[in-house]
């Protein structure tokens, strides 16, 4: 009993120290990219720790806070978001003291309006699947895609009918669906710390109540889509009817029809029917989420 | 399980999904490579063209660049510079993009290159042609760039002959397996590869230290590139400064020539007849003034010279008088003649007398200190104008006038009431 102790206690000073000489080094200056690489990743989890721990305290500072583990997977995975980018960009920025530039990467997206999306509701598991999904969509083409498929699940056909695409484009949506289904949507589910048994009761609810958990999806999503559609290109606005129109016949805005389409509900309804030049116009689509891809 | 484990295990998720992202080489080649500024997507670059370009010119200053694939794995990126140029070459397996930022006043702009992987061959060819090139440019003399291109082309022919060598070795060794008998075969096998062996273990060693040498030149050609790169920096950002000195002076400049403007224009709109008429009306009044002044010291001048001679006359008077009075008397000469001038210096200490007007605001005691000063005792005032007994001056009274009126605080000065 004494040893096992005696054992812990000293791994734990170990631990400690091992710690402190990791900080040390994320405190030297750094040279090369290759010197920046090893060092960060040895101090991964002490930068992962400091991350998550400034976005508690922006988080407590802006009223934002509860001691609960939804808020606690809130930060750490901003924590990991914000890692993530230093990893990449920091090299560039070498000769530099690694420590010291992680710091002002993560105060400099603290001291923008609006650094992440935060609403309670986005919190819960049927909260942060959505807000996953969405923030996913910003930057990967194939959970893009895939929104369609899970806000109406729709297929690979439906979605190049939909937005009105060309051959080439059409061979990428197929890529881009069978990319998330092998790899993507499961990727995306661990980064946001959904487990398995709240996937399947999320499968469960929607079989129960059909439609008041579409109703709350459909809120929910709004809620993520307005904060995440910030992200697209400045000349991607909601447009009208006859705008949408004109893209589609004259065959332009292949890129705007596919992000801001698959980003706004609203211009979904908007813009129903055009690509198909009216023939599968029959009632609008109105989202039917899907949990699975 | 508790809401601790649940919080360490996803930690322990994250942090497996970063170390795993440090492999950024799966990559599927045939995908584009999402670009992204300021966390806004921008375009893609074709991941397999070969020189595939993306030209981005923002309203922004540019802070950040991302490079993801389709699947949203963040390749690398680029921290920009507040002003001026940054350049990064981003590895992506055996591929290439640099990146080039540049912020400016008005805005950032990116220009991504995307550079395939050479094949083996053309890679060799290109780093003998490059080095080559690079040497005969670094050199400061022609003969020693030739001679280092020697070099460098004896390399390749060594690099040649010693894979001529191999293959030639090679098929030896194969036509004698079909040839030789078995007892040829193991005794003079071994010693041929012996010595084929050495000579290439030579050859190696010796390709081996001209590429150790070749990789040094890159290097230092890398570290030129880069201080170039600064050195590029710190220019754009100098004529930055200066472009926004010669702004400042345009519009000083500018500023200053509409002031001007302003101005004559407000002369231009003055009647003209207005300012002559006043200035003609000024002169007029000033010559009449000259006109008053002159006739007054006339008049001054004329008295001055009747005071003279009623003094000269009074004189003439006293002298007879003595002379009249010493002959009934007839005291001492010497005493009359003393009588005489001690009368006349008697006279000639008369209080000289003279008005004055004094400055508007002038406080008594300031009157009083000036009437002190010149040692003299204010009489009467009548009409603003103060009369002042002084002992009489050594200069002439219009000097002396003159000089009073030059006093701060004496407005006007005359002798006669």
């Amino acid at each position: 009993m004494g040893l096992t102790r005696m054992h812990h206690t000293l791994s734990k000073s170990h631990a400690m120290a091992d710690r402190t000489t990791t900080v040390n080094r994320l405190e030297e200056v750094v040279s090369t990219s290759e010197e920046f690489d090893q060092i960060v990743l040895q101090a991964l989890p002490i930068l992962l720790d400091r991350a998550t721990g400034y976005t508690k305290r922006f988080l407590r500072e802006t009223g934002q806070w509860n001691d609960d583990i939804e808020h606690e997977k809130f930060a750490l995975r901003w924590g990991s978001e914000y890692l993530e980018r230093f990893r990449m960009c920091g090299r560039s920025e070498v000769p530099c003291r690694p420590l010291f530039l992680f710091d002002s990467l993560v105060a400099k997206q603290h001291s923008k309006p609006e650094p992440f999306c935060y609403h309670p509701d986005l919190l819960r598991p049927l909260g942060r699947f959505l807000d996953g999904l969405v923030a996913r969509a910003v930057v990967s083409r194939d959970a893009l895609i895939a929104l369609y498929r899970h806000s109406y699940g729709w297929g690979p056909g439906e979605v190049i009918a939909v937005t009105g695409l060309n051959g080439l484009e059409s061979q990428r949506i197929y890529k881009n669906f069978r990319r998330w289904r092998e790899s993507g949507w499961q990727r995306t589910m661990k980064e946001m710390g959904l487990t398995n048994t709240e996937l399947t009761e999320l499968g469960n609810q929607q079989q129960r109540h059909r439609q008041r958990f579409n109703g709350e999806a459909e809120r929910l999503i709004r809620v993520a889509q307005a904060h995440y559609r910030k992200s697209e290109p400045d000349h991607y606005p909601c447009l009208s009817r006859s705008q949408w129109a004109d893209m589609f016949a004259q065959g332009y805005g292949c890129d705007y029809r596919i992000w801001h389409l698959a980003l706004c509900l609203d211009c979904m309804q908007t813009a129903w029917g055009l690509g198909t030049g009216g023939s599968a116009a029959g009632e609008k689509p109105r989202l039917e989420l899907q949990v699975r891809p | 399980m508790s809401q601790e484990e649940d919080v360490d295990t996803y930690r322990s998720r994250l942090l497996e999904s970063l170390s795993e992202r440090s492999d950024r080489s799966n990559r599927d080649a045939s995908d584009p490579i999402q670009v992204y500024v300021n966390e806004r997507r921008v375009g893609e670059l074709e991941g397999t063209g070969l020189g595939a370009r993306l030209h981005v010119q923002c309203v922004d200053h540019i802070d950040m660049v991302y490079l993801r694939t389709e699947e949203g794995i963040l390749l690398g990126g680029l921290t920009a510079p507040e002003s001026g140029f940054r350049t990064d070459r981003v590895r992506l397996s055996s591929d290439t993009v640099e990146l080039c930022v540049h912020n400016a006043g008005q805005g950032g702009s990116l220009s991504a290159v995307f550079i395939p992987a050479a094949s083996v061959w053309s890679r060799a060819w290109k780093t003998l042609a490059g080095l080559a090139d690079r040497l005969t440019v670094r050199g400061p003399e022609p003969a020693l760039g030739y001679g280092m291109r020697a070099v460098v082309f004896a390399q390749a022919l060594t690099a040649i002959a010693v894979v001529g060598l191999v293959a030639d070795r090679m098929t030896i060794w194969t036509t004698s397996d079909r040839t030789s008998t078995p007892v040829l075969q193991t005794a003079a096998l071994p010693m041929a590869s012996i010595a084929g062996a050495t000579r290439l273990e030579q050859q190696l060693d010796e390709l081996a230290r001209m590429q150790a040498k070749v990789e040094d030149v890159l290097g230092s050609q890398q570290k030129g590139m880069a201080q170039l790169h600064q050195a590029m920096a710190k220019l754009s950002s100098t004529q930055e400064t200066l472009e926004s000195n010669v702004l400042t002076v345009k519009e000083e400049k500018e500023e200053i020539e509409k002031r001007l403007e302003t101005v004559s224009r407000e002369t231009d709109h003055r009647p003209t007849r207005q300012i002559a008429s006043r200035g003609r009306g000024e002169q007029e009044q000033l010559e009449a003034a000259i006109k008053n002044l002159t006739a007054d010291n006339d008049r001054l001048s004329k008295e001055v010279v009747s005071l003279e001679e009623h003094n000269q006359a009074l004189k003439t008077k006293l002298q007879a008088t003595v002379m009249a009075a010493s002959r009934s008397v007839d005291p001492g000469p010497e005493r009359l003649l003393k009588m005489a001038d001690s009368l006349q210096a008697t006279q000639q200490q008369a209080p000289f007398l003279f008005w004055v007007t004094f400055s508007d605001g002038t406080s008594q005691e300031s009157i009083d200190k000036w009437v002190h000063e010149i040692k003299g005792y204010k009489g009467a005032l009548n009409e603003g104008w103060q009369e002042v007994r002084i002992v009489p001056p050594a200069v002439p009274p219009d000097r002396f006038l003159e000089q009073i009126k030059g006093d701060k605080i004496v407005k006007a000065a005359r002798i006669g009431q």
